[in-house]
């Protein structure tokens, strides 16, 4: 009996009950906050149009759908991870993530791509998430609005894709002192590039 | 022994003001003061925490062997900072966006840990609720009133509502974020010193008329 009177037994019986307790009390709430793929997309819609829209899938990574669910590579480059068409205008939107930030981090971005007659022409940019980047608050609105382009399959054509390290591209869009996660964002824009290119 | 409330609220606003006084969770005050919105956020994410945890360490503290007390305090703070995380993403996601990398900070929050230790472990379940809620508050107005200052300054905007094109973009820099706290702990301490030498004059004051009263009385 002495043993349940040691102080190491007290102490490792009353971390692992508050370990317990707090183990199934963040489980519940986990469970009953769960923000799910539907909802967070819900929310870039709104963030993007100001109201929810109506979509449907062309690729989604979380969807069921095998036939939808196949991120789209670009070799260190970036990938595609959803496409939904807008019912009421046509807009195509985009969540693509670029590779090469800092600490080899990636960005993911929202692209809001318009849609006139098949000219194609990118009006806004969107942060949804990152990994490893630690200066994102360099990457201000107008950073992200450096990246609006007219005629998508123009640039395609003439090979100017985004850049924030080549200061004599055309579409040279750097961030000083955030160089990496500026590489990243581009990229992650330009796989949208590649898509309406033709490159899928 | 009966609880103190108004010195609990005195020390939690001013007097161990955690931000201008004490100053503990300066990583978050300088990283999150860019705007007076994000102040607001991260102020009652920390108020939340310091209310829930203070209480939960009061209630446990007679249970809690002293030997393992800080990785038990660490467990139930860590507990109530992801139950806010997750509150927080998904009630509030701009705000959850904006506090990134601190959200999960709070852990480790200096300020928490400190009332947790120094007071929650050794006073009764409503005085450690209201010095977490009071120290709370001071720590949330020392952010906003900050975040306010930057954002006016820095961005010529308020709460993200523009006031003016004129802005100094050196507030919302680093170098900006040290420099208005530097300020704000100078104001402060100027202040609270020409408060705390007032009242002490009129301490003073009392005592030499009750003193002159008694001779009078005496003669």
């Amino acid at each position: 009996m002495t043993f349940f009177k040691t102080i190491w037994f007290k102490c490792i019986s009353c971390l692992l009950i508050l370990m317990l307790f707090s183990g199934s009390s963040i489980t519940i709430l986990a469970d009953l906050l769960y923000v799910s793929p539907e909802m967070r997309t819900a929310r870039a819609i709104k963030k993007i149009y100001g109201e929810e829209k109506e979509y449907s899938v062309v690729l989604d990574v979380d969807s069921k759908d095998e036939n939808k669910n196949t991120a789209i590579e670009y070799d260190g480059v970036g990938k595609i991870n959803k496409i939904y068409n807008i019912t009421d205008n046509g807009d195509i939107l985009f969540q693509t993530t670029g590779y090469k930030g800092y600490k080899n981090g990636t960005i993911t971005l929202w692209i809001k791509v318009v849609n006139t007659n098949e000219k194609y022409s990118i009006e806004k940019v969107l942060l949804e998430k990152y990994e490893k980047q630690t200066l994102m608050s360099k990457l201000s609105g107008e950073f992200y609005g450096g990246f609006k382009l007219t005629d998508v399959t123009e640039a395609y054509n003439d090979g100017s894709l985004f850049t924030a390290t080549d200061k004599n591209a055309e579409n040279y869009n750097p961030v000083s002192g955030a160089t990496y996660s500026a590489t990243a964002a581009a990229n992650a824009v330009n796989c949208v590039i590649k898509y309406l290119g033709g490159e899928r | 022994m009966k609880t103190d409330f108004k010195k609990i609220a005195k020390d939690g606003i001013i007097s161990s003001n955690p931000t201008l006084k004490l100053v503990l969770g300066t990583c978050p005050t300088l990283a999150l003061t860019t705007a007076a919105m994000n102040g607001i956020g991260m102020g009652l994410a920390v108020s939340f925490v310091l209310i829930f945890s203070n209480v939960i360490i009061s209630l446990l503290r007679k249970a809690i062997p002293k030997e393992v007390r800080i990785p038990a305090f660490i467990l139930i703070i860590a507990t109530f900072v992801t139950i806010v995380r997750l509150a927080l993403d998904y009630f509030l996601p701009d705000i959850y966006e904006s506090m990134g990398l601190y959200l999960p900070l709070i852990v480790v929050n200096c300020i928490i840990l400190a009332r947790a230790e120094s007071f929650a472990s050794k006073n009764g379940v409503l005085a450690s609720a209201a010095d977490g809620l009071f120290m709370g508050i001071g720590f949330t107005l020392a952010l906003t009133t900050m975040g306010a200052v930057r954002e006016i300054l820095g961005a010529g905007a308020i709460f993200g509502h523009k006031l003016w094109d004129f802005s100094i973009g050196f507030f919302s820099s680093s170098a900006g974020a040290f420099f208005t706290y530097a300020v704000f702990i100078a104001v402060f301490a100027l202040i609270t010193d020409k408060i705390s030498e007032k009242s002490k004059l009129k301490k003073i004051k009392a005592e030499e008329k009750d003193f002159c009263g008694e001779i009078k009385e005496n003669a």
